[in-house]
């Protein structure tokens, strides 16, 4: 019975869709190499113009794209066509979960930023132990 | 001193409200035409509720949630909503004269025809939000976010627009001073031809 339990559990980590077993997210940690960056998930659907704002004018701005992408890596899930991970609930659309290599969330941010005050945000969680 | 007496009761008047309706918008998320003037509904998830046609002017509704509600043809002026949620609501024909709003998020919601002047939406997030026909006199919008939001056939010179974001905002029929005219172009808003700048 004790080994019936314990087959249980591990079959269900390995199929309850955890962070370290999402596709995109294994993608991005081999993206990275040796280098410690954060991954940025950004949860989107394709009604939202804040996503569309955060992805085309926030990312590329020119004080932000380069402190991220030397600092994170971004995924997108679309919440309506995309299995979600386990533990990575949302209230509101666009949702940002910064997790690190190991698959430990750090922050989660709710909703779009201006491109100033996105970037020290950034700076706050890359800082972050 | 009689005055003073006078004006004490007169104010009471004014905001006491009906409190079996209190008592039933709270436990139904529901009132419709009720007199909830000054009634206390912070910190509290009305989600789809349904107030429609009621006197919630002076209500405290801060920080509470009011996710698909209905506040259409409602008095909600001089409310406190500051932080509250009233996403993809409706909030048609309403009296939202000197509302207190900042930090509150409009997103998605239908505000066609309700009267915004004097409103405080500073710091909202009002994406998606629908504005047609509003009168917004005097309505201040200071950072406020009001992407792919509608503006059409609004006056917004008396408008306070400083650090609004009106990225894909849209603006048509509409009256613009020409320093919110500057500024709409530069965020990338959409102005058609029949926007007045001036």
């Amino acid at each position: 019975m004790k080994y019936m339990v314990l087959m249980w559990i591990i079959v269900g980590s390995l199929w309850g869709g955890v962070i370290q077993n999402d596709d995109q997210f294994k993608t991005a940690i081999a993206s990275m190499g040796t280098e410690n960056k954060l991954v940025l998930m950004i949860y989107t659907t394709d009604d939202c113009p804040e996503c569309a704002y955060m992805k085309t004018k926030v990312f590329h701005d020119k004080t932000v794209e380069p402190y991220m992408s030397q600092n994170f890596v971004v995924i997108e899930k679309n919440v309506h066509k995309s299995k979600l991970p386990d533990g990575y609930d949302f209230f509101g659309i666009p949702t940002m979960f910064f997790i690190d290599k190991a698959g430990n969330k750090k922050e989660t941010m709710v909703g779009s930023k201006r491109a100033q005050s996105f970037v020290v945000e950034l700076r706050r969680i890359r800082g972050m132990k | 001193m009689r005055a003073l007496f006078l004006a004490i009761v007169l104010g009471m008047t004014l905001s006491a409200y009906d409190a079996a309706h209190l008592k039933k918008a709270m436990e139904e998320k529901e009132c419709i035409g009720c007199d909830l003037r000054g009634a206390n509904l912070s910190k509290s998830d009305f989600s789809g509720g349904d107030f429609h046609g009621s006197d919630l002017s002076g209500a405290d509704l801060r920080e509470s949630v009011f996710e698909m509600s209905d506040f259409n043809d409602c008095n909600l002026s001089k409310a406190n909503a500051e932080g509250a949620l009233f996403w993809k609501g409706t909030m048609m024909r309403c009296d939202l004269t000197h509302i207190h709003a900042r930090k509150a998020n409009f997103k998605g919601t239908h505000l066609e025809k309700s009267n915004l002047s004097f409103a405080d939406f500073r710091g909202t997030k009002s994406w998606k939000a629908n504005f047609t026909d509003a009168i917004l006199f005097k309505t201040d919008f200071t950072d406020a976010e009001l992407g792919d939001s509608k503006f059409i056939r609004n006056d917004l010179r008396s408008s306070k627009m400083k650090h609004t974001l009106l990225w894909q905002t849209h603006f048509s029929d509409t009256l613009l001073n020409k320093a919110q005219c500057t500024h709409a172009k530069k965020e990338e808003a959409i102005l058609d031809a029949n926007v007045t700048c001036r």
